[in-house]
């Protein structure tokens, strides 16, 4: 057997190639989202630059409505959260505690619209959200993006409710506590880093769409940041990449902090639930 | 488990004959299912619902502007059958999802392996390798588009500062370039979910299966080939089923890189159909499109489905509670 200093050095260096290839955008997003604008389009292209403009960024806040766009983001994924939440925690806690009929069927139905992407059903959800007069209401995406991260948060939570020991559940039933009553005083408590976990991650998923927020916001100052920032790209004769990689930096950097710290959250789950 | 709803609905009527206990035990079959019912009609409105506008509106001539025009039967699908571009996209989708699938898993599996074993720093590289995960697809297809130009890219400039190459590589204009670049970036971003997968898989391994294999003398390679792999495969293949089904279905990077192009060489079903729907107004075409993709995802999850209910079928189902339906 090797010893552990030799084995994680083995380790590290089988590792490194991909370590670099997963770090070398956020370096080029740095890099570029500091740079003064006429450095962008030298020749040779280097990644050495002349000074830190930091400038940039406020500068990109005022240019491309970045706030707008922010608060745009944030109201889709909070309320689309709290919506998925409100919806699959009498769900799951129906999945894990009860046997009734009809569940199989719907643990297969969920899975079912889990595989279904917003891409195949795109045409018919702006013609539903026509339809209902959402088209350029942040609240279409509200309720699509909660209706497509049901399947996750339910098995998700379910996975987590079924490693919370049902004795207290049941003590309070002796005492003739109704199944609403334990529900919610006796079960959610001990639920809430479950919750927590899941509604974070939807939290990020919805943060991140890009189909159906691109199909059903058709005016800019409708855009989430995806879309924004996909804006500035697309069909654009000239490209300011400075802004856009300082747009990239400020919307990707918080989610990934707050990702590092809860994966092995998501691992975890994943591990009771998906596929044991 | 449906065989259990039929009999108790086969019972409805005996039951309401009963007395009020029986009613009660009714009552509680109807708890669980209250509780379910939000989620599922939210479900089938936004998820359902469409499916079968999709199915109507693939029968009907369709106007730029959505107007149906009236009843066409098979037309839109015949058009799409005649459409070579339809048959490059499709041809294209297959290269494109198979690529990625086997890429992300021939680099996931190493990964997982070491990620599972006791070594100095584990915890950064969980981390490190699970990053591209949190980043929207969109930011990192624009992030590459960027550190791809031609002129000024970051990558070129890193190949050309090393030496590896002396002029800059046009990465994104030709389309056989521009379709392997998409195709790696595929992979990296498939890695971090296709490693959490397998390590789950890898943590739930017995330790004396190996402990009993060394005793034997069985080396390394062996150990891999007659005692992970075979452990894994219930694992790997609902990796492969899961990614499939992702990949097959993922729009942004190829968008965002290329749009599809140039000339179309880069389009997969996804983007054709985006194209078709929003900007060429072929809403007829489109919804036929999405119907057909509709039925390969049926296939796959329904392959998913079997897959999971095998593997279920050799875990113990646990503690639930004893049903009131039986």
């Amino acid at each position: 057997m090797m010893s552990k200093a030799k084995r994680s050095i083995l380790y590290w260096i089988i590792l490194a190639p991909l370590v670099v290839v997963i770090l070398f955008p956020f370096a080029v997003m740095f890099v570029t989202a500091v740079r003064p604008r006429d450095e962008l389009f030298v020749y040779p292209p280097t990644w050495g630059f002349s000074e830190f403009r930091w400038e940039n960024f406020a500068e990109m806040w005022v240019k491309t409505n970045f706030g707008g766009a922010l608060l745009n983001s944030l109201y889709v994924s909070i309320t689309a959260t709290s919506a998925a939440l409100i919806l699959s925690i009498p769900a799951a806690y129906a999945m894990s505690r009860y046997r009734f009929a009809g569940k199989g069927l719907y643990k297969n139905f969920l899975l079912m619209t889990q595989m279904m992407s917003p891409i195949v059903l795109v045409l018919g959800l702006f013609r539903l959200m026509m339809t209902l007069g959402l088209v350029n209401d942040l609240n279409s995406l509200v309720i699509t993006y909660a209706a497509f991260n049901m399947a996750f948060t339910i098995w998700m939570l379910q996975s987590y409710f079924n490693s919370i020991p049902r004795d207290l559940e049941e003590a309070a039933w002796m005492d003739g506590a109704s199944h609403l009553t334990s529900l919610i005083r006796i079960f959610l408590p001990l639920a809430v880093p479950a919750i927590v976990v899941t509604a974070i991650f939807t939290f990020i998923n919805s943060w991140n769409e890009f189909v159906l927020a691109l199909t059903m916001m058709r005016s800019s100052e409708d855009f989430t940041l995806p879309v924004q920032i996909y804006s500035q790209v697309a069909g654009r004769y000239q490209v300011e990449w400075h802004h856009v990689m300082a747009g990239t930096v400020l919307a990707t950097v918080p989610v990934a902090i707050l990702f590092s710290w809860l994966q092995r959250y998501l691992i975890r789950g994943m591990a009771l639930g998906a596929v044991k | 488990m449906a065989q259990s709803g039929l009999s108790a609905l086969c019972l409805l009527p005996v039951a309401t004959a009963w007395t009020l206990e029986t009613m009660a035990k009714k009552a509680h079959i109807s708890i669980p299912m209250l509780m379910v019912l939000p989620s599922l009609l939210l479900a089938t409105g936004i998820i359902g619902y469409p499916i079968l506008d999709l199915a109507w509106t693939s029968m009907q001539e369709v106007s730029r502007f959505g107007k149906l025009q009236g009843f066409v039967g098979w037309e839109n699908f015949a058009e799409v059958f005649g459409d070579p571009l339809f048959y490059a996209s499709l041809w294209r989708t297959g290269i494109w999802t198979g690529a990625v699938v086997a890429g992300t898993l021939l680099i996931s599996m190493p990964v997982a392996m070491i990620l599972n074993d006791d070594f100095y720093g584990r915890g950064l590289a969980r981390v490190l390798v699970m990053l591209p995960w949190s980043i929207s697809l969109t930011m990192t297809a624009v992030v590459w588009r960027w550190a791809l130009n031609g002129r000024s890219g970051l990558l070129n400039a890193t190949l050309m500062q090393m030496g590896v190459i002396n002029e800059p590589i046009e990465w994104l204009a030709e389309a056989s370039t521009a379709f392997t670049v998409e195709i790696l970036v595929g992979i990296l971003v498939s890695i971090p979910f296709t490693t959490t997968i397998l390590l789950g898989g890898l943590s739930s391994m017995p330790q004396d299966a190996y402990e009993a294999a060394v005793v034997d003398g069985a080396t390394g390679w062996h150990q891999f080939r007659y005692i992970t792999l075979p452990l894994m495969k219930p694992f790997i293949n609902i990796a492969i089923v899961l990614n499939v089904i992702y990949v097959f279905n993922s729009l942004p990077i190829i968008w965002v890189m290329t749009e599809g192009g140039p000339a179309n060489g880069t389009d997969i079903l996804v983007t054709y159909l985006y194209k078709l729907a929003f900007r060429f107004g072929q809403l007829g075409k489109a919804s036929a499109i999405s119907l057909i993709m509709f039925g390969v995802l049926l296939v796959f999850t329904l392959l998913y489905v079997v897959l999971l209910s095998r593997n279920e079928a050799d875990a113990a189902p646990e503690d639930e509670v004893k049903g009131h339906d039986e």
